[in-house]
């Protein structure tokens, strides 16, 4: 029998989910490539992962929306997915970073997800995100390009629904000698440009952090009490205060020149903005993205003047 | 060595000779003309299409903006370049700088577009705005609807004259919410040049603002400052 396709629409401990024998499936990985215009939308991301599941262009055996703590669109854009048939569970995230509201989730999600099957995933899925950590400290250092950082890192939602075969991909990984300057933190959801690294370091800024993609590799756990007090640490779900605080010690250990924070139409985080630039002490660019495909010319511009003026710095 | 500056609608070109600043414009799709006979080596290009032309080096027409305002008003705080397709605001003070080029109604299209409307050359608008003895309140957040307000106005007994300083204070004020708090703020771009839009402007921010005497040719000499 098959083993179960899982669609997450956030961050969803993958420990939990491949210790109950299923596999994530981060419906979002395939948007920045997919050119798909939904009709009806607020956020591109919600809106495009919502229709290729309805559409079953995205085929899952069940659903978890991170409905609580993350992203607000999801709630609704999830209940629709729902509606069309999809076995769905909403995921919530604890604002106040309570670890035994955050157990009673994971609890719950297990129920729905078949109970735990398989408790040593959790440590082999440890030993991987030691590895993402590596990887991560790599290319602060150029011994990686930060496309190539992005891609893998971003990957660690889900591990490509393949430990054995993700870690082939980690290993085969080859060093590199890339020269560091004009280091720049990528703050706020991910691009749904699918070349936005790549445009970056064409434009001589080297991406040395990906804000959401290193919190998918920075918690963990070998059980669930552990994972519950360890993922309420995610700074998405928590208070502003607590990412900031959080933020300002990653930006000064990766010694960053200045700071792109990426927001997306309608998504709430675009209101942040201002709190971010008020509190962060770096050149701060702010872009804005809306649908999926290339790097558009416009925040090309916005890149190169920001590149310059960090030069002029 | 030359600047040349190739924006969405005009292209500017800007060179020193004998110690005088010398320089030539024309619209962007006959920029050839202005480098016929040129080098590209000789080509320092900032705009939209800088990278598009010969060129020996190439920036940005933000970072240009600030070397070219920098030769006539070296303490400038901010710069507002008002271009046919987009509007720029340059915090010199902090390097921090804002785009608007999602929507028309803060950019020299919705001026062209008024102008169209009234079968009329663009650079009449400020002569006319200058005639208007009452100015209409014109929605302020989107050139399409601006138009049909713009049709109510008139049908409702305003003068054309008036209608055109009503847009004109519609485009200011739809501007105004990119800047920031100065004293000195420098307008630059080709839609500077508009005397009507610039009172409106003055007014709504409530500044003497500064603009120089050659505004559409800024983005050029920024170019050859830069590389010179």
């Amino acid at each position: 029998m098959p083993v179960k396709k899982i669609g997450i629409t956030a961050l969803v401990p993958p420990e939990l989910i491949f210790s109950c024998g299923v596999t994530p499936f981060d419906v979002n990985n395939v948007i920045p490539a997919s050119r798909k215009y939904p009709g009806n939308k607020l956020c591109a991301w919600t809106a495009i992962w919502k229709d290729m599941l309805v559409k079953k262009e995205i085929e899952v055996d069940s659903l978890v929306v991170v409905a609580g703590g993350d992203c607000h669109n999801a709630l609704v854009d999830g209940q629709k997915a729902a509606m069309s048939g999809i076995p769905t569970h909403f995921f919530f995230y604890p604002f106040d970073g309570d670890p035994e509201y955050l157990g009673s989730q994971l609890h719950r999600l297990s129920l729905f997800l078949g109970g735990i099957k398989s408790p040593e995933k959790f440590k082999e899925i440890g030993e991987l995100k030691k590895q993402g950590q590596l990887l991560d400290k790599k290319r602060c250092s150029g011994k990686l390009s930060s496309s190539e950082a992005f891609r893998i890192l971003i990957s660690f939602s889900d591990l490509a629904g393949d430990l054995a075969g993700f870690s082939r991909i980690i290993s085969d990984l080859q060093e590199k000698d890339i020269e560091v300057r004009n280091r720049v933190a990528l703050i706020g959801v991910p691009p749904i440009f699918h070349d936005f690294h790549e445009t970056a370091q064409s434009l001589d800024l080297q991406i040395v952090f990906d804000e959401l993609p290193y919190e998918f590799i920075r918690h963990g756990g070998s059980n669930i009490q552990e994972i519950a007090v360890n993922y309420c640490g995610y700074t998405f779900a928590r208070p502003l205060e607590f990412r900031i605080d959080f933020l300002k010690n990653e930006l000064k250990r990766r010694r960053v020149d200045g700071v792109i924070h990426y927001t997306q139409f309608a998504c709430h985080h675009m209101l942040e903005d201002e709190v971010l630039r008020e509190k962060l002490d770096y050149p701060m660019l702010t872009i804005q993205g809306d649908l999926p495909g290339n790097t558009p010319q416009q925040v090309k511009l916005r890149l190169e003047a920001f590149r310059e003026m960090l030069d002029r710095q | 060595m030359i600047g040349l500056d190739v924006g969405s609608t005009a292209a500017k070109m800007v060179w020193i000779e004998s110690g005088g600043l010398k320089f030539r414009i024309t619209s962007t799709h006959n920029w050839k003309e202005l480098v016929e006979g040129i080098d590209g080596d000789e080509i320092i290009s900032t705009g939209y299409f800088r990278n598009s032309v010969p060129h020996r080096a190439s920036l940005t027409e933000l970072t240009a903006a600030i070397y070219g305002v920098r030769h006539y008003f070296p303490d400038a705080e901010v710069i507002v370049d008002i271009g046919g397709q987009d509007t720029k605001v340059i915090d010199v003070r902090n390097n921090n700088f804002i785009i608007n080029d999602k929507c028309s109604a803060g950019t020299g299209a919705f001026l062209e577009f008024v102008a169209n409307y009234f079968k009329i050359e663009l650079n009449e608008l400020g002569s006319m705005h200058a005639m208007a003895k009452r100015i209409p309140d014109i929605n302020n957040t989107c050139g399409v609807f601006a138009l049909s307000e713009m049709i109510s106005q008139l049908v409702g007994g305003y003068s054309k004259e008036e209608v055109i300083a009503g847009m004109h204070y519609a485009f200011a004020r739809r501007i105004s919410y990119m800047i920031p708090q100065a004293h000195k703020v420098v307008l630059i771009g080709g839609t500077v040049k508009n005397e009507g839009m610039v009172a409106a402007l003055r007014d709504v921010l409530n500044i003497d603002v500064l603009i120089p005497d050659e505004p559409q040719i800024i983005n050029a000499l920024g170019a050859l400052k830069y590389y010179s």
